[in-house]
């Protein structure tokens, strides 16, 4: 006889099992903070001042986000240079308009500068907003709260110069602020009328922003740093934006605000600073002369220079390269180090834009604005006529050299409609007017 | 929940009774050659009353009833049934070895498993014999090619040490992993890729950021095949809806090899190789005007003084014709009591790679112990020990011209760029690089430290004639740490005289850290009727922390490497937490082998979700019907008839921090920054969620010597998560969203077949054949490429109505989006013919894989043709005017018409062979000993004009295999074996 079940264990024993099952399943799951950094949330509703300086110098940093590609970009397309690279196809193809290729509103060349112009300003509009959110419970001053928006719609506008830049009649948007709701695409002329708007604001507000902004910047804009001596800054952008709408007039008055210093050191002026120090970023429009790699020299650049002008000095002869049936004989060497800064704006420009709005209502002024850039390097006084049309032909030639490599020439001979003056080097080649809209832009 | 408690309360309190043992019935279990089975189960069918046999293969049992019918069975022996009475009470029985599978048993929950022929799932899995009997693996994952049905295993490129994405019925996410969860006797395995922060050199991936065309091995390689018993693979979401919220890339399951009752025994294998590459592809063959003509008539003197010299190179054997040696030493012993088990595994294996000072070395231990405390508590335990080390070379995309591939994309056969008698490298003036320097010095190691150890207790608390209740508990940790080491030293072309970055020393350390723990409970009933039901309840957490460090330090100060020794540092911090507990309830009911019926749920909560405390549920429901049981076996030619459905759903997670957005720092002048990440992260993000219907049938005939099955299957996959593009003006890149569904169909059919069963001559034979379509099914954004690089240069497209692995370009004739389709990843069908042959003393095995169909975006050759050094670049046979080269026809197609990278993926391998002889015993005393010869990839049939179509740049990440950027090639190997047991 045999009882035909046996428990093993007492009861008391199954109830433990059982409240251990109940309790180990019942018990909730933490929320867990994102490990790998701030969030969006917690600057925009819960800033501190310290957290505000972060977004400043961010903002700052983000300056630099792919800016490398919009050099590359202007650059090749405006036929500064060329980047020779086994690594991609598309600097000597898509970008030159090689044989029936295109481009791809998809390709990196026109999407990354584009994308990081508008990453600055997205930290911009998170300063807006934290400040905006927070300014009682921090108990910042009109003055500090001006300060920080001065800073904040002064780069937003200048960013987004940038993207209109690439995207000429494609137009932009400027109204950004919330990712869900984007304003519509803006046409060029509004694009521009809008930016203008947004640095008339930034040039009020740090008129109203005290003696110290309360926030530092960092070597970049050393000299710069101060509300009245960072708005020098914004009346340069305004004039660089009223020259572009073709407004002489406009331009002239914001110069006379700016930093334009005639005698001054032509590269004065803001700039994103660039180290090989830890953490620091690196130019990456830096290539090393002489290797197979390179940012070369457009060949017209030398040709085209007038004999004794230093600005020969913006590039190096090299071994002679050949890729993709180009030939290249001189490096570019505007960026001559990994640490190089890039400017903003500077003296040389402001110098030359108001050569330009002299043009038409006081040509001796223009002359006399181009002649200080000549003699600056090493050349005689202009001596060609002095009409309109020859003063526009003789101020492009100056900017193409003093502002060689630096995104300029693409855009100088699109405004006065020159595109199919610039050199073709293979019989199929074309010269692109703007990149295509991004593809995530499609309406 | 507490209305399961409650019912097992009542079942255990009103079950009772009272019974006479009646007679006992005994005798002796032995298998074909008359060796005794230790450990053999007998039971009466229809109960669990039973017990097991002895050493010397002896069984008694108390029969309470009249008369009774007894099964015996052992895994991997066909079950037999033998009538016992009073008087008639001795059964001595043979049991043959189980060639036809179909009694194996296989996992059908989370604590039970049931025979293969009752299952009603196509649950594949092989054994020790198939994984490891025919060659040598290199991993476990190699290991596993062409052997299972419905699943697509493609390795990411030939560096050593592996690196593989795995798809099993197709793709089931786009921006998520497909790649399944890997369980190992019970403990959820990490198998990450970690990337080593090559970008720093590379410039892959722009920006900056440790980007996933690094190549990184994934962490399965650290599994020792030869420690493997079997692997089981639940396909999709019906079988493998018991793991929930992690189950939706399919689950492999691996059970380790456990000690065995009885002698003793003692295995030493050696396996001595060498490999060398699967495919050269030759380099441009160079004439006076060929120079002439191309971008390299300025260095027509080189050319002229090469000739003259004979000093023309052939650069691609220079770089990969490394024969590597290979050696794998392998040493098991098994044995134990009738309470005590142990199995103890031990590898050293030691293989190089066809690139100079690549290689794989690993050596692993592994201790497994079951014991049986009383009878009414059994303890397993297994632990495993690892460390491996993979030198995996410089490869795959770059922008710098410095990997050594694309370097040699650019160097013709005339460029002098070996070293010189002191061992110095002169300059590559054709690139930015001199691989042969680069291979020479570049250290790019893997480095692990790796523990797996669980454990399980399964108690009966409660047994009864019919019924039984049992406990089983079970947990488990993988803990490793990843050192990376990569080191270019400043005397490289490209670190030195103002090039890159004055010498860069890249060392990341990762620490990781998986537990899971589970419990259950386990209601068995046997009823009178014929009707038996298992009941489970279970609950689980698995919780999982990754912690990465990632050094980059250049400006190296002399050849120093430490990170402190430079000039410029930068160091980033990775971390990855989650948390996630649910449990499982389900249901089997087996009414005599004729129906069998399982209803089950899982519920999963997890930190990874929006809402980290929602439970999200995950049914499933199965039947199989056995109609040979039905009729009794009344049909003769067909000993097996089974219908099959099945249902289930499972989930993938978002991947790690969707839910956030989040800043990442930028410093200027030393001064930190906050700069708002690419990402716009989804505070609402669920998983990802698969839903499967599979049915098919199995036909056993000729006494299941000819076993055939067929499955189709529908799985679809809805709330797709997708970092979506968002229009960049936004300031963000993408954004995380649940917004698209798609669909995977597809066939699978097995034919297994003894063709010859004779004394001296057997033959098995298996033919699998399986095929998968998908479709997006649904798409809430616009339709978007990603994937690859550029449209034209070949992407994949995510587009509703089309497959998410379809491959478009420019040019051709496009479509509403301006693009073309010029292929699918995805393959037409597989095949794969596994053969083992018997023939006295000889063992052949052997085993072809076809995959027919499928395209891939081949880059290799497009650098190769830019840099104007392809193989077939003055060949004219792609240009329709037959008038250009195929190097510049393909050249002249960039950005007008892709067709010419997308290229046709099939292939035809002997992907194992193997051929064994045995010495008879006599030879060697108690010795036995075995002689063989293997190969892996010996036969490779493909038209894709590059090293291997298997390949994939950006890893094993989501949709992007099948994209080819100058990879590490693929690699042939042969080894020679001998092995021993006494």
């Amino acid at each position: 006889m045999m009882k035909n079940y046996i428990l093993y264990f007492r009861p008391s024993w199954l109830l433990f099992l059982a409240v251990i099952f109940i309790g180990f399943s019942a018990c909730e799951i933490d929320e867990i903070e994102d490990p790998n950094g701030p969030s969006l949330s917690g600057v925009i509703n819960n800033a501190s001042r310290s957290d505000l300086q972060l977004v400043v110098t961010g903002t700052e940093s983000l300056l630099r986000k792919e800016i490398n590609f919009y050099y590359f970009t202007s650059g090749i397309v405006g036929r500064d240079v060329y980047l020779f690279t086994s690594a991609d196809p598309r600097y000597t193809g898509e970008l030159l308009g090689r044989d029936q290729s295109v481009l791809d509103n998809a390709g990196f060349y026109g999407t990354r500068p584009y994308s990081g112009r508008y990453a600055t300003v997205k930290n911009t509009n998170v300063l807006l907003e934290a400040v905006a959110n927070n300014a009682n419970r921090l108990s910042l001053t009109t003055a500090e709260v001006n300060g920080y928006n001065g800073f904040a719609h002064a780069i937003q506008a200048y960013e987004m110069l940038m993207a209109l830049n690439l995207q000429f009649l494609n137009g932009i948007r400027v109204d950004v602020a919330d990712p869900f709701n984007l304003g519509l695409f803006l046409t060029y002329e509004e694009s521009l009328a809008a930016l203008a708007g947004i640095l008339a604001t930034a040039s009020n507000e740090l008129a109203n922003a005290g003696a110290d902004f309360p926030f530092t910047l960092s070597s970049g804009f050393a000299g710069f740093d101060t509300p009245a001596t960072f708005r020098q800054f914004v009346k340069g952008l305004e004039a660089r934006i009223a020259i572009y709408q073709g407004n002489k007039t406009a331009a002239a008055s914001f110069l006379g605000e700016s930093f334009l210093d005639v005698a001054g050191d032509l590269y004065a002026g803001p700039f994103r600073p660039y180290s090989t120090a830890s953490g620091e970023l690196v130019n990456e429009v830096f290539r090393v002369p002489n290797q197979s790699e390179a940012l070369v020299a457009h060949p017209s650049y030398t040709e085209d220079i007038e004999a004794g002008d230093d600005r020969i000095s913006k590039v190096a002869p090299r071994d002679t390269l050949k890729l993709d049936d180009l030939t290249a004989t001189y490096d570019c060497i505007v960026y001559p180090s990994l640490s190089a800064p890039i400017w903003l704006i500077r003296n040389e420009e402001l110098i030359l834009i108001r050569a330009e709005a002299r043009i038409g209502s006081n040509n001796a002024g223009a002359t006399e604005d181009l002649n200080v850039i000549r003699q600056a390097h090493g050349l005689g006084d202009y001596s060609g006529a002095t009409d309109d049309a020859s003063l526009i032909d003789e101020m492009l030639k100056q900017r193409r050299f003093s502002l060689y490599a630096e995104g300029h020439r693409w855009v100088d001979m699109r405004r006065y409609g020159r595109l199919s003056q610039l050199p073709i080097d293979r019989v199929d080649d074309d010269v692109w007017q703007e990149m295509p809209r991004p593809v995530t832009e499609d309406e | 929940m507490k209305k399961t408690r409650l019912w097992l309360l009542f079942v255990i309190i009103t079950y009772g009774g009272w019974v006479n043992a009646q007679f006992m019935a005994s005798g002796t279990i032995t298998d074909i050659d008359g060796n005794p089975i230790v450990g053999a189960t007998v039971i009466i069918k229809g109960t669990n009353i039973g017990t097991v046999s002895n050493l010397d293969g002896n069984y008694q049992l108390d029969i309470p009833t009249q008369s009774a019918l007894l099964e015996f069975s052992y895994l991997g022996y066909s079950t037999t049934t033998f009538s016992v009475a009073p008087g008639e009470d001795i059964a001595n029985v043979v049991l043959s070895e189980d060639v036809t599978r179909m009694e194996e048993v296989v996992i059908s929950g989370l604590a039970t498993s049931v025979k293969r022929s009752n299952l009603a799932n196509s649950v594949e899995s092989i054994s020790a014999s198939e994984l490891t009997g025919i060659t040598v693996p290199t991993n476990t994952q190699a290991a596993l090619y062409g052997k299972f049905k419905g699943v697509n295993i493609s390795a990411n490129s030939g560096a050593p040490g592996g690196g593989m994405s795995f798809k099993l019925r197709g793709t089931t996410s786009i921006s998520g992993s497909s790649q399944p969860l890997f369980i190992i006797d019970g403990i959820w395995l990490d198998n990450s890729s970690i990337p080593a922060g090559l970008n720093i050199v590379s410039k892959a991936q722009g920006g900056g950021g440790t980007s996933n065309q690094d190549n990184p091995s994934n962490r399965l390689a650290d599994i020792d095949p030869y420690d493997i018993e079997k692997i089981e693979v639940l396909k999709g979401a019906s079988a493998a809806a018991i793991y929930g919220s992690r189950a939706a890339g399919g689950v492999v399951i691996i059970t380790t090899k456990k000690g065995k009752s009885g002698k003793t025994v003692v295995r030493l294998s050696q396996s001595i190789g060498f490999t060398n590459m699967l495919r050269p592809q030759g380099v441009r063959q160079w004439t006076e005007e060929r120079v002439l003509g191309s971008n390299f008539a300025s260095s027509i003197d080189l050319y002229r003084s090469a000739v003259a010299n004979d000093q023309l190179h052939d650069y691609e054997d220079e770089l990969f014709g490394n024969t590597g040696s290979m050696y794998n030493t392998r040493l098991s012993i098994s044995g134990g009591s009738d309470r005590t088990q142990f199995f103890i595994g031990g590898t050293y294996k030691d293989e190089e790679g066809i690139v100079q000072n690549t290689g794989f070395s690993k050596q692993a231990a592994r201790i497994n112990l079951n014991h049986k405390l009383n009878d009414k508590i059994d303890l397993a335990v297994s632990t495993n020990y690892v460390h491996s080390s993979s030198d995996r070379g410089f490869f795959n995309n770059d922008n710098s011209g410095t990997t050594m591939g694309v370097s040699l994309t650019s160097t013709p056969s005339f460029a002098q760029i070996s070293a010189d008698e002191n061992g110095n490298f002169p300059n590559n003036d054709f690139a930015a690089s001199n691989f042969l320097e680069t291979a020479a010095k570049i250290t790019n190691n893997e480095d692990i430290n790796r523990f797996i150890g669980g454990g399980s207790v399964s108690a009966k608390l409660f047994t009864a004639e019919r019924q039984d209740l049992k406990v089983i508990i079970n947990g488990g940790i993988d803990y490793y740490t990843l050192n990376t080491t990569a080191i270019f030293p400043n005397s490289l072309q490209f670190q030195s005289n103002g090039n890159g970055l004055n010498g860069v020393s890249i060392q990341a350390f990762t620490k990781n850290l998986n537990t899971n723990i589970s419990a259950f409970l386990l209601y068995s009933l046997y009823g009178a009727n014929g009707l038996s039901s298992r009941t489970q309840f279970g609950i689980s957490q698995a919780d999982f922390d990754r912690n990465t460090i990632l050094g980059e330090a250049s400006n190296l100060i002399g050849s120093q490497t430490n990170l402190d020794q430079s000039g410029t540092r930068d160091i980033t911090q990775t971390r990855l937490i989650q948390h996630d507990k649910g449990f499982f309830v389900q249901e089997e009911l087996n009414y005599q082998d004729k129906f069998i019926a399982t209803i089950g749920l899982r519920g999963d909560k997890s930190s990874n979700n929006g809402d980290v405390n929602k439970l999200y549920y995950y049914p499933k429901a199965s039947l199989a019907v056995n109609l040979h049981e039905i009729m009794n076996n009344a049909i003769d030619q067909f000993s097996l008839l089974k219908l099959r459905v099945a249902y289930g759903q499972s989930g993938n997670f978002a991947n790690f921090g969707s839910k956030y957005t989040s800043f990442v720092s930028g410093i200027i002048d030393a001064n930190p920054g906050i700069e708002v990440d690419d990402l716009l992260g989804n505070s609402n993000v669920a998983p990802e969620r698969q839903t499967e219907l599979e049915f098919g049938f199995d036909v056993g005939a000729l006494q299941n010597r000819l076993l055939f099955d067929f499955t189709y299957y529908i799985k679809s996959v809805d709330d797709l998560l997708l970092e979506a593009d968002i229009p960049w003006s936004s300031g963000f890149i993408s954004v995380v969203t649940n917004a698209a569904s798609l669909e995977n169909k597809g066939f699978e059919i097995g034919v297994d077949y003894q063709v010859i069963q004779t004394k001296d001559l057997q033959w098995n034979t298996r033919l699998s054949w399986w095929t998968n379509t998908a479709k997006v099914t649904e798409l809430l954004v616009p339709s978007f490429t990603t994937g690859g690089f550029a449209d034209f240069l070949g992407q994949f497209r995510i587009k509703e109505g089309h497959s998410p692995t379809e491959i478009i370009g420019v040019g051709g004739t496009p479509d509403e989006d301006g693009l073309t389709v010029f292929g699918d990843a995805e393959p037409d069908f597989q095949m794969s013919w596994m053969n083992t042959l018997t023939w006295k003393r000889f063992d052949l095995s052997f085993l072809f894989h076809w995959k027919s169909g499928g395209e891939a975006i081949n880059l290799s050759t497009l650098l190769f043709d830019l840099g104007g050094t392809t193989h077939d670049y003055d060949d004219i046979d792609l240009d329709p005017d037959k008038l250009m080269g195929n190097g510049p026809y393909r050249v002249s197609q960039i950005g007008v018409n892709s067709d010419v990278m997308i290229e046709d993926a099939s292939y035809l391998r002997l992907r194992e062979i193997g051929l064994y002889y045995t010495f008879p015993d006599k030879v060697l005393g108690d010795i036995g000993l075995k002689l063989g010869f293997s190969g892996t990839n010996l036969i490779n049939v493909f038209s894709y004009n590059s090293y291997d179509p298997e390949v994939s740049n950006f890893g094993s990440d989501g949709l992007s295999s099948q994209v080819e950027v100058n990879p590490f090639p693929s690699s042939k190997r042969f080894d020679f074996h001998i092995m021993a047991e006494f």
